[in-house]
């Protein structure tokens, strides 16, 4: 029988107050109401906030409850931010509609959590694994076992160590709810819910504490650190071994942060970590509203536009971190994961599941740029774009800046069926004569001209309505031939790396880049050629750099005031 | 037709695969310059479509002067051999006339008439180099088609499609289910439009076909591993040439292909066997064909469709059996002198897919996963 769950009006309306209340707001006017339990009283200052992603609640859930935790979620989607969407987060918002899905979400986990399960439906029981005790009787309550499991769960959600009146409450929240429902794990589901609507949990608040190294200044609390860390290399909340290091006062020494970011990037976690980065940095959420016309390309179904989303992320993880290539090789390489559907867009024989395939050296199948996903993502439904390859390239991997089209723009000349013009070369060459258009195809199309031996749905082709493709073209400077010729350019460019160590930042400190920080990028950026552009390398010096933990003079804020969070809150949420 | 001592293998000069690549075009899904096929003088393909050759009108009255559909099919049949007297019982009239079916019985002759083809045309194969006076003409113009297991079926509904749905059934089968993988892989290929000595291995497969984004076809170029464990009784040797872009292999005396319907595996027994197809880079198209064993055919059939089935393609098996016992045109059994084969094809397509063979296999060449260089110089 499914375990439905009941929870009282007034309980979870208390919870949901919870929910909404400024968690850098700690005051005693806010500390009314059934709810007012929950709200934190951690003083620390506030240097930022963000809001949790999609895919990091989704990690964060998986490891602490297990991954076959089925969460139906859809997130409203973030706000890209100086490239990422990761720092848009900083920015976000919690509106009603975003609130209801929160609370769907947090619904989902807590009935499965506490599940008994039920045979006939196939639902596994789950209580006897993730509850690491039995209530005395389970038809009420039993405070010892609820303070056990609570104290876990809120300890990683909350990312912090829960002081002992605020576990308190929520143990006496649970038992009031399980005596309404006669159920010691309905008490339990419902705290739980509650917990995941809290916005100490929904957002990632960077509190402060002093400096000890730069007297008068701010640097990250140890447990600010440890989240920052794990989003940063696991796209999670950290878990207990980090957690353990925070409050064991590891993490406030050089010598600890050394040994927990080591021991992160060993783990298995980084991989999860790394592909939402590099998800995130090449903008492959459009892979959500990706399709093509399969009329103009039958062969390119959508199995093989998500297979092709993980090929390259899989082959990242693999050249770049298990074996350690220079991060410029990514784009030369011969070499990228295959699987069995995609060997027929590429035209060669696969092994079963994801494996190493090479290419030959005179293939014109040349690093990330002649991938699929590279390829199909930036081009249109039913032809390819050398503008759009172009642009994602200026954008994605070189940090630079392409201005959007004007308004008035005239695509006749590129869309009529009956120009004489045979190539996409030929069709923007008359498209550049406009001179509105002219001064940003320029930086753009020389680029994804290269690509035109693929099409729309990244599969080669030698010639376009039976014309050869001139594949020839220029990168800042860098002429070259055809798309391996563009691979060298785009390896040699001494904006790859930079902006890789640009994005990398961003992302991991999960706000955007100031003016100031051209510096610091600069300086990392030596750093990373001076270990051979290893992404590992990059990821330790950022993250046991000054800056990662540090906060700046002017980002360090006061406390806000309870009147000045509500406000806070209030903007965010409109 | 009484099958020739001596089969010859004929150069195709207005063959009826030539007709059936004219006709029917292959549903190449992708341009061919795009795909890389012939890798160290080998090409392969997986089976998508497979059905019994026969030539059909849109009114029938060519090939099926007696009427488009069988009158007497098992409802109707029944209704004749049983008529409601109010005492018989499930046992003596549903079961008997069921059982009649396990039991079939060709020496006695049918109290219902069944409608052969008996026009002209007929698509298929000249299987023994002759033009007899039983053989049909192909609709292109070519003397000689013998496939006396059209004249059995050709006028029965279940076997002409839109109506009939044995050709729906055997393109889900395909589809659907795994048994019937059927892979050839051609070697010492040279050239697919001239090579006088290649070779042909039949495989079973092992792995999906993938339908492209239309639905309606299938992608060319997935990975398909041999079975070499429980497909081995599959794998045949054939040697053959290519002329004019036309494989046309050299009869072996016994060929079995895996064959699969509403997922009863099983298989098709031919003697003779050969194939004929209009070879693409992409795909492939044309005729199975050989003396088919009546007994495996009948049996096949009995075994994989229902009465239910049977009763709505007009197909009433005791009177088929009869007919196909009749037509039966090739192997006599030495004891009875009755024949125990029947002339016939199947029109046959596939796609292009890289063949893969298991590591323990001699061919395990062709297994590695890096691609040949010739064949990226091909695509660029």
């Amino acid at each position: 029988m499914t375990q439905h769950f009941f929870i009282p009006a007034a309980v979870l309306a208390g919870l949901m107050m919870a929910g909404c209340s400024a968690p850098s707001a700690p005051s005693a006017s806010a500390a009314k109401g059934p709810g007012a339990a929950l709200v934190t009283t951690d003083p620390k200052p506030v240097a930022g906030r963000r809001l949790i992603t999609e895919e990091q609640y989704l990690n964060t859930i998986a490891h602490m409850f297990g991954p076959d935790i089925e969460v139906v979620a859809q997130f409203a989607p973030m706000q890209r931010t100086d490239g990422l969407l990761g720092v848009g987060a900083a920015q976000a918002g919690v509106p009603a509609g975003q609130m209801v899905k929160f609370q769907r979400a947090a619904r989902q986990v807590a009935a499965q959590v506490v599940s008994n399960g039920n045979v006939t439906l196939r639902i596994p029981s789950r209580q006897d694994a993730l509850i690491p005790c039995k209530p005395a009787d389970a038809a009420k309550a039993d405070d010892a076992c609820a303070r056990l499991f609570l104290g876990n769960t809120a300890r990683l959600l909350y990312r912090r160590p829960v002081p002992e009146g605020r576990l308190n409450q929520f143990v006496a929240e649970a038992a009031k709810a399980a005596t309404l429902s006669h159920n010691f794990y309905t008490g339990l589901a419902m705290v739980l819910e509650g917990m995941l609507l809290s916005p100490e949990v929904l957002f990632i608040t960077d509190r402060t504490e002093p400096d000890p190294e730069r007297p008068g200044q701010q640097r990250l609390d140890p447990y600010s650190y440890a989240s920052r860390l794990s989003l940063l290399l696991w796209n999670a909340y950290p878990d207990d071994r980090v957690l353990k290091a925070a409050e064991s006062g590891e993490l406030s020494t050089a010598k600890g942060r050394k040994r927990i970011v080591e021991m992160m990037l060993d783990s298995p976690r980084l991989e999860e970590g790394m592909r939402a980065f590099f998800d995130d940095m090449l903008a492959f959420d459009s892979f959500a509203s990706l399709s093509k016309d399969p009329a103009a390309y039958p062969g390119e179904t959508g199995l093989t536009l998500t297979a092709a989303r993980e090929q390259t992320l899989r082959t990242i993880y693999y050249l770049l971190v298990t074996k350690n290539l220079d991060y410029r090789d990514l784009f030369t390489t011969r070499t990228m994961l295959m699987s069995p559907i995609l060997g027929t867009v590429y035209g060669v024989p696969t092994a079963p599941g994801w494996q190493p395939y090479t290419f030959p050296a005179d293939s014109p199948r040349v690093g990330l740029l002649t991938q699929v996903s590279f390829l199909a993502v930036n081009a249109h439904p039913a032809r390819s774009s050398a503008t759009r390859r172009g642009k994602a390239l200026r954008e994605l991997l070189l940090c630079q800046h392409v201005p959007l089209p004007p308004p008035n723009v005239d695509f006749s000349a590129l869309e009529d069926p009956n120009s004489a013009a045979k190539t996409a070369r030929d069709r923007l060459t008359v498209h550049r004569k406009n001179p509105v258009c002219a001064g940003c195809h320029r930086i753009t199309d020389p680029i994804g001209l290269a690509l035109e031996n693929f099409d729309g749905a990244g599969q080669y082709r030698a010639a376009e309505k039976g014309v050869e493709i001139d594949t020839s073209g220029a990168l800042d400077g860098q002429n070259f031939r055809d798309a391996a010729g563009l691979a060298q350019a785009l390896h040699d460019h001494p904006s790859l790396p930079s902006c890789l160590v640009r994005r990398a930042y961003g992302y991991g400190v999960g706000a955007p880049l100031k003016d100031g920080d051209t510096e610091l990028v600069n300086q990392f950026t030596k750093q990373f050629a001076a270990s051979g552009y290893h992404l590992r390398d990059l990821l330790q010096t950022i993250a046991l750099s000054p800056a990662f933990l540090q906060v700046t003079p002017q980002e360090t804020p006061k406390p806000a005031t309870p009147k000045e969070a509500n406000a806070q809150t209030q903007s965010r949420a409109e | 037709m009484t099958r020739t001592s001596k089969l010859v293998l004929r150069t195709l000069t207005a063959g009826a695969v030539l007709a059936a690549a004219a006709t029917s075009a292959p549903s190449s899904t992708r341009a061919a310059d795009a795909i890389p096929q012939l890798r160290n003088g080998s090409i392969g393909y997986i089976i998508t479509n497979l059905h019994w050759a026969g030539y059909k009108t849109p009114d029938a009255k060519a090939e099926c002067p007696d009427g488009k559909v069988n009158p007497w099919g098992p409802r109707e049949q029944f209704k004749v051999m049983y008529p409601d007297d109010g005492k018989r019982t499930v046992m003596d009239t549903h079961f008997a006339f069921e059982i009649s079916s396990w039991y079939p019985d060709a020496e006695t002759p049918d109290r219902f008439p069944f409608y052969e083809a008996k026009g002209k045309y007929s698509t298929g194969l000249n299987l023994d180099g002759k033009v007899g006076p039983n053989d049909f003409t192909s609709p292109d113009g070519e003397p000689g088609i013998d496939n006396q297991l059209f004249r059995t079926i050709g006028c029965v509904e279940n076997y002409r499609p839109p109506e009939g749905t044995t050709t729906f059934y055997a393109d889900k089968a395909i589809m659907e289910e795994r048994y019937n993988r059927m892979l050839i892989e051609l070697t010492g290929v040279d050239s697919l439009e001239n090579d006088n000595d290649v070779t042909v291995t039949m495989y079973r497969g092992l792995d999906e076909l993938v339908a492209d984004a239309t639905g309606e076809r299938y992608v060319s170029g997935t990975t398909m591993r041999v079975d070499a464990r429980w497909g081995k009784k599959f794998v045949q040797t054939f040697k053959g040439k290519i002329v004019g872009g036309a494989l046309i292999t050299e009869p072996v005396a016994f060929g079995q292909i895996p064959w699969s319907s509403f997922s009863l595996p099983t298989v098709q027994k031919f003697h003779d066997m050969r194939f004929q197809l209009r070879l693409r880079p992409d795909s492939a198209v044309g005729y199975i064909g050989g003396y088919v064993d009546v007994e495996t055919w009948y049996w096949q059939t009995m075994k994989s469709e229902s009465t239910h089935h049977q009763s709505n393609g007009q197909t009433t098996l005791n009177s088929l059996y009869k007919v196909l016992r009749k037509n039966a045109d090739a192997y006599p059994d030495p004891a009875t002198g009755r024949n125990t084969a029947i002339s016939g094809s199947l029109e046959a397509k596939f796609v292009q897919a890289f063949i893969v063979h298991p590591p323990t296999d001699n061919k395990v060449a062709s297994a590695q996963v890096t691609a040949a260089p010739s064949q990226e110089r091909r695509e660029r």
